[in-house]
Order: C-alpha cells, then structure tokens, then sequence
C-alpha cells in the first residue's frame, strides 16, 4: 500500500490528482477546508475506501498536526503532493498586511507545514516523495496578483532549500517542482488544460521516485533543465560531451 | 532522559566521545553491569541518513555539524606553513567511525614489539602483541570481521570469517599480483554484507550493516538500558584533585552541565582528548595530567601514497576495487612502511588531470598561461586509452617526535591547532616506498597520484602516549593518565607509534582492554566501599 496525502483535494487539480492516484492504486488522504467537496471527491472514487477525506485548513498548522497524526494511523505517509493554493485577485492597494500575509499563510505556509509533517515518516524510514505544485508566476508578476506571486515563486525556493538539506543525508527521499501550467478549473483559464490530463502528468511523477528526480522542475510533463552558462556550452562542446537532455513524462 | 536529568544522576563511568573507541568501551562496560553516560559534542541525527562526510563546499559550521562532520576548520602549522582545512573528522554518535570504510586490519608484531632484527623506534609498546592478541581476536569478533587471512601472517586470525566472493575483476588482478610475487589478501572488512549492501564506504550506513563505534557500540550500550547519551554535549574541561577527575563540564546550547561519575574516559579523538586535559585548568594549573608538558605530543598522522594501478589490458572491469591489500612492503630492506590496500575508488580522467596539473606545476610549463587547462586534452585522451584504473594507497608508518603536537588554538575556542614537521627520515622512508612499490607491481602500469607528502587527517594519533616514564608519557600501560585513579584513555591518542595499519581494530581491541582495567578498579573500589561500611 502507499499512502499519499494531496492538499487540496476538494476540487479543481487537486481533486482531479487524488482521484488519479486512486486509480494507480494508492490510498490517499485527501485535505480541504470543505467537507462537502471532500464528500464530492470521495463519490468519484473508483475504489471505496481508498479516499480518506480530511477537513483541514493548511494555514491552521495546528489542525495541520491533528490530521498528521490521523493519518499516520492509516498507515507511513509515502508521498506528499503540496497543491492546496489560493488565488485572489487583489491590487496591492486593496491588500492589508494581513490579507497578503494569509495567502502566503495558505499557499508558502501549507507547503513548509504539511512537508515538515510528512518528513517525520519519511526521514525515520530514509524514503519519500514530495511533489510541489508550484508556478512561474513570479517571473513577471501581472497586476492583481502580488501575494500569489509571491508565494509561488517563493515555494520554488523552498523546494531548493529542502534539496539543498536533505538530498545529501536522505539521497531516497525525492522532491521536485511540478508547473502543471494554465488549467480548466475554478482558478485557471476556461481554454486551459483539462485538470484531469494534468492529473495524469502529476501522479505519475509522484509515483516516480528516482533519486535523479531529486530538485527537478518540471512544467507540464516536461523536464525544465538549469540553464548552462555559455561557458559551460562551450566546454561541453569541447570536451564532445552530450547536451544534457530534458525528460518527459510517459503520459501524455 | 533529559540533559538536566542525566547531570542529577552519578554514573559508573563517563564515555567522553563516541567513536570506535568511545563506543566499544562504552558497550563493554554497560554490558557489564556498570552505567554508562556518552557525552558527544555531535548529534544523534537519524539513523535512515546515508551523507558523505561533509566536503569543503559545506563551510557553515552548523550544516557540517548536522552532517556529522567537524563543524570549524582546522588550523595546521605544516613546515612552518599555515593552513586551515576541513579534517576528514565525524562530530556525530559515532563519530568519525560512520564515515569510515569499516578495514580493520591487525598490526603486526613489529609494530608494537622491540626485537634485535626489527628494533622498536620507542623500544617497544608497554603492552606487548602477544598481551594485545586475545583483544585483538575479541574485537575482530566483536565487530564481525570478515576477509581472507593475510598469507604473510605470523599468527592465526580464529575470529575472522569469510569475507563475501570477489567479483571477477578484483580476483584478476590480485592473480596479477601473484605473478609480480605479492601475496594479496581480501581486505579484513567489518560489513554484514546485508542484501542490497551498499557498501558504505566514506558514508552513513542507514541499515544493521556496517560495524562502527555506533552500530556496534553506543547501540548496543544503549539496548542495555544501563547506557544514556547527552549529545551536542561538548566538554569544556575536566574538574577534580590530584588524583581524581569529579565532574565533567560540557556546554549544550549556551548552557553548562556537569556530570559526574566514578570513572571517566577520554575518548574524543587523538585531536580533541589532549584538548579536554589542556583545557582542566580550573583545578591544575598545566590543565589534566600535564604536569610534565606531555599532554598533546608525539602527534602522528599516516602519510598516504596514492597509486593509480590500471588492470592489464583486455583486463578492465567496472567495479572499483576496494577488497584487496598486501603487506609484502610492509617491513622491507630494514624499513617501517604499511600495507598497501585498495580504496574502493576509481581513477579516470580528473585524477590523471590532477596529476599532470602537479607535474605543470612544479615545471617550467606553469608560467605559460592557460596550460593548467592545457592538460585537460591528454588526461582526457589518457583516460580513453588506458581505460578506468583502480586507486590504492600505500599506507606510511609516522614516527613519533616531541614536537609534533596538537594544542588548543589561541585564537579560538575550541579550535584544533596542529603543529606538525616532515623529519627527513621519513622523506627518505617515503621515497623507499614509492620505489618500492613501483618495483613490487612488476609490469603493471602504476601512476602515483601524489608529488608532496599528504597527511592523513583522518588517522591521528599517540598524543597521549603510552609509557611506563611519565616524564615523556601520559597514561600508563593499562591507559590510566599517570597519578590520576580515575582517568582513562580509550581513543587513538594512546598509540605510541603509529603502525603500519589503519588504526580502527587496534582502538578497539584497547578499548576492550581498558574496558577490563576498569571493572577490575571499579570492582576493587567496590569491595573498598563494601568493607567499609562492615567497619563503620
């Protein structure tokens, strides 16, 4: 058995990849505030008993701990999926303090929350699989959408901090950044990819867990590589040594 | 236990260090029936965790720490030259030992014994090698030491059991070896071999499978239930009188504790032991056992003579070697040298380029700009035609001089400060080495990886040397700091030479040896106690 938690299984990705997860034959723990749309996730299941609905705030870490410990009676927490995020849409000038702080609460906090939760299991058993499901909406932030920004820019960060940590010392323990890109859903685009073909991308890179996965970004189904300096081309070039080449996911 | 309550209790005995000696005395004792507190200055950490001792790209020391790894650099006075390097040193339950490749081979007779062929450099360890025999056997069961006996001994290894099957490529070229006349040996290897081994060499085992100071020491004390641990303890200094250590002081977090025992063992490492005694200034005026100026002399390292050997051609294999060593160097031409082992590495294109950026250096080619980089196309184009060879060391007996010594720095507390000078006889040992193992591997093509003498960090030792005159030693033969009755020494520090081995099976076997020397004093002050209270 193996047992995920997905953030924000009450709709849109998030539903769509705990469904996805259920169907590969894992057991997941589905968190969201709303228990109507757990309970509407829960009757799409395919498999009974294989979705755990859990009501929970990610923002509210201590709740947060509360569903950990309801979790790991079902069984060692496998793979984390950080997809829970809010987007509103806010000129700065309509922020407070508070309402930008929150967003960061939800969509930064979550992410460091439940993977602090979920590393106890992993790092007592040397093995795991974080996936983050972050953005580029950091690179050119648009009008109206500064704490969203911010805080998926700054998830991208924190997976590079969590690699830089423990990739050394826990080598089986493999975290990435997934970019599932524009979907068709409550916070998407309406001409956006259909969040059950992103769901499909999504599981299947949590369920890879290859140590060479460790700090990979990934948009869509594609590996996004570090750009090599022009130095680095014209060494590899010199030296005959192949340009590395990104991965793709097998599922289309 | 919390910090607070280990300070409230009275031990049996303090374990200041948790390596392989720490470690195995520690687990002697407690399996006796005494208690057993292990002061650590490094972590617990988490046992699924499988790092590499930390490398130089790591500098802050709170993340070399968490790696286990020594957290400050080291200052180290070499020929008068200054330099500060991170030592291959583990500050970890366990301590350099989870690091280690886990080769516990056995010294020689020679190496401890004064005889008129092999004369002594120190006329001979107060313990001799037929005294250390029975705990060099107890330790090589005691850590499951496996591997092939080496066809050149002179006493039998009863405790050693067959090591797992070498994979073809090693079993060639040790037959390579045999035809040059060496009489290569699988190495002695204290590694259960579990299914899907990874053979941790150089980092964290995560499983029951590698034996180190933690797996097979502070565990097992531990499972006891008489053994505790404070970790991130980091002792400061020793109190007491003239004839008895009453309190260890250690910092944890900023704040002091004070533990107390009946007994207490130095074993934090041949570079940190002599820095507690230097340190216990508040109760002896030239810090613990220092009376004579004895304390931190005497430091050895082994020097390592790196060779790349490629297998003969058509003869090449992927594995890198790591079970295969020979002692027919180890006492020639009336000379102390040390075994020659594999080290589980492989040499390809960056150790030929790092050799031909040495031989650019010392040449006039180094003030011709660029050909640093120049040397990247023949390294490259040597690696395609001699193909992946196989890296061994040739390990050089140091001896021991007085001003050779470890110190606490000035500048900073806690901080090693190595004084340390290369003694022309053992340059000119070294180059008979080389020599010497060039000739030995007859046609095998043999490259040396290293021009200046290399010290190695890893092997410290002697600077709390055995003697029987404390006037040049500080503990005596059964490892008891002189004038002091409840002081003990179980890590590195103690050897009075360094051997021609790596130094692990010797540590422990002495540890099991101190380990007995205390029963017996624990069980003497026992009675002592008993029949007073009969009188009183």
């Amino acid at each position: 058995m193996t047992l995920a938690i997905v953030t924000g299984a009450g709709q849109g990705l998030g539903r769509a990849v705990a469904l996805e997860l259920v169907a590969r034959g894992c057991i997941v723990a589905g968190l969201a505030r709303s228990e109507s749309d757990l309970a509407a996730t829960s009757k799409l299941c395919a498999t009974a008993g294989a979705f755990h609905p859990i009501a929970c705030d990610v923002s509210d870490y201590d709740a947060l701990r509360g569903a950990f410990d309801a979790i790991r009676r079902i069984g060692p927490i496998a793979i984390l999926i950080n997809n829970a995020a809010v987007y509103p849409r806010r000129d700065f000038l309509d922020e407070t303090p508070e309402s930008f702080m929150h967003t960061m609460a939800i969509n930064l906090g979550g992410m460091v929350a439940c993977s602090r939760l979920a590393l106890e299991d992993m790092v007592s058993r040397g093995t795991g699989r974080i996936v983050n499901v972050t953005s580029f909406a950091d690179l050119a932030p648009i009008p109206a959408s500064g704490a969203y920004s911010v805080s998926k820019g700054a998830g991208r960060i924190f997976t590079r901090a969590l690699v830089a940590d423990l990739e050394g010392r826990f080598p089986d323990i493999v975290i990435s950044d997934w970019i599932p890109g524009a979907l068709r859903t409550a916070m998407g685009l309406p001409d956006g990819i259909h969040p059950a073909d992103a769901a499909r991308w999504g599981a299947e890179l949590a369920l890879s867990s290859d140590p060479s996965l460790n700090g990979t970004l990934w948009e869509r189904n594609n590996e996004v590589l570090e750009p090599q300096s022009l130095k680095r081309r014209v060494f590899n070039r010199l030296m005959l040594r192949p340009a590395p080449t990104p991965r793709m996911l097998c599922a289309a | 236990m919390t910090p607070g309550e280990l300070t409230e209790k009275h031990w049996d005995v303090i374990v200041i260090g948790t390596g392989i000696g720490g470690g195995t005395i520690g687990r002697r004792l407690a399996e006796r029936g005494l208690s057993v507190l292990f002061v650590e200055k490094g972590r617990a950490g988490h046992r699924a965790e499988q790092n590499h001792m930390a490398s130089d790209e790591i500098t802050d020391p709170v993340a070399r720490l968490v790696r286990g790894s020594w957290p400050e650099t080291i200052h180290a006075r070499i020929e008068g030259g200054e330099h500060r390097v991170h030592p291959a040193i583990g500050a970890a339950v366990g301590g350099s030992s989870v690091f280690y490749a886990a080769t516990l081979e056995r010294p020689e007779p020679h190496d401890l014994d004064h005889s008129a062929e092999r004369p002594h450099p120190t006329n001979g360890w107060p313990v001799s090698f037929s005294a250390m025999l029975p705990y060099f056997d107890a330790a090589q069961a005691l850590f499951e030491v496996r591997g092939q006996p080496d066809p050149l001994a002179t006493h039998p290894t009863p405790n050693l059991t067959a090591g797992p099957a070498m994979c073809e490529g090693d079993a060639r070229l040790m037959e390579g070896m045999r035809r040059s006349g060496l009489h290569p040996y699988q190495l002695h290897s204290a590694m259960r071999g579990l299914d899907g081994c990874g053979s941790c060499l150089g980092r964290k085992c995560p499983r029951p499978c590698k034996l180190d100071g933690r797996s097979a020491g502070v565990e097992p004390a531990l499972a006891t239930g008489r053994a505790a641990i404070a970790d991130r303890c980091e002792v400061t200094e020793l109190r007491g009188d003239d004839i008895r250590v009453t309190r260890v002081v250690a910092r944890r977090d900023g704040e002091t504790l004070e533990f107390t025992a009946s007994h207490v063992v130095l074993a934090a490492g041949a570079l940190s032991s002599p820095r507690i005694l230097l340190a216990s200034r508040s109760d002896w005026a030239e810090g613990c056992g220092n009376a004579r100026g004895q304390v931190g002399r005497y430091l050895m390292f082994h020097l390592n003579e790196m060779f790349a050997l490629w297998p003969r051609r058509k003869e090449g294999y992927p594995q890198a070697a790591k079970s295969i060593g020979f002692r027919d160097l180890y006492h020639a031409e009336g000379h102390r040298f040390g075994m020659v082992q594999a080290m589980g590495l492989d040499a390809g294109e960056g150790e030929i380029l790092s050799y031909l950026r040495g031989k650019i250096a010392r040449s006039p080619l180094r003030r011709l700009p660029g050909a640093s980089q120049m040397a990247r196309i023949p390294a490259k184009v040597a690696a395609r035609v001699l193909g992946q060879a196989k890296v061994f060391v040739g390990l050089l007996e140091d001896m021991p001089y007085a001003e050779n010594r470890v110190s606490a720095d000035p500048n900073r507390p806690g901080g090693i400060l190595i004084d340390y000078r290369f003694s022309p006889e053992l340059h000119q040992r070294r180059k008979l080495f080389r020599k010497l193992i060039r000739a030995s591997l007859g046609r095998q093509r043999v490259l040396f990886l290293t021009y200046q003498p290399e010290l190695n960090f890893g092997h410290p030792c002697g600077s709390l040397r055995m003697g029987t005159d404390p006037a040049k030693s500080v503990v005596n033969a059964e490892c008891r700091v002189h004038g002091m009755r409840n002081l003990w020494v179980a890590d590195a520090s103690f050897m009075p030479t360094s051997m021609g081995v790596n130094p692990s099976l010797t540590i422990a076997a002495n540890a099991l040896r101190v380990g007995d020397a205390i029963l017996k004093a624990a069980g003497t002050s026992d009675l002592e106690q008993r029949a007073m209270s009969l009188v009183s």
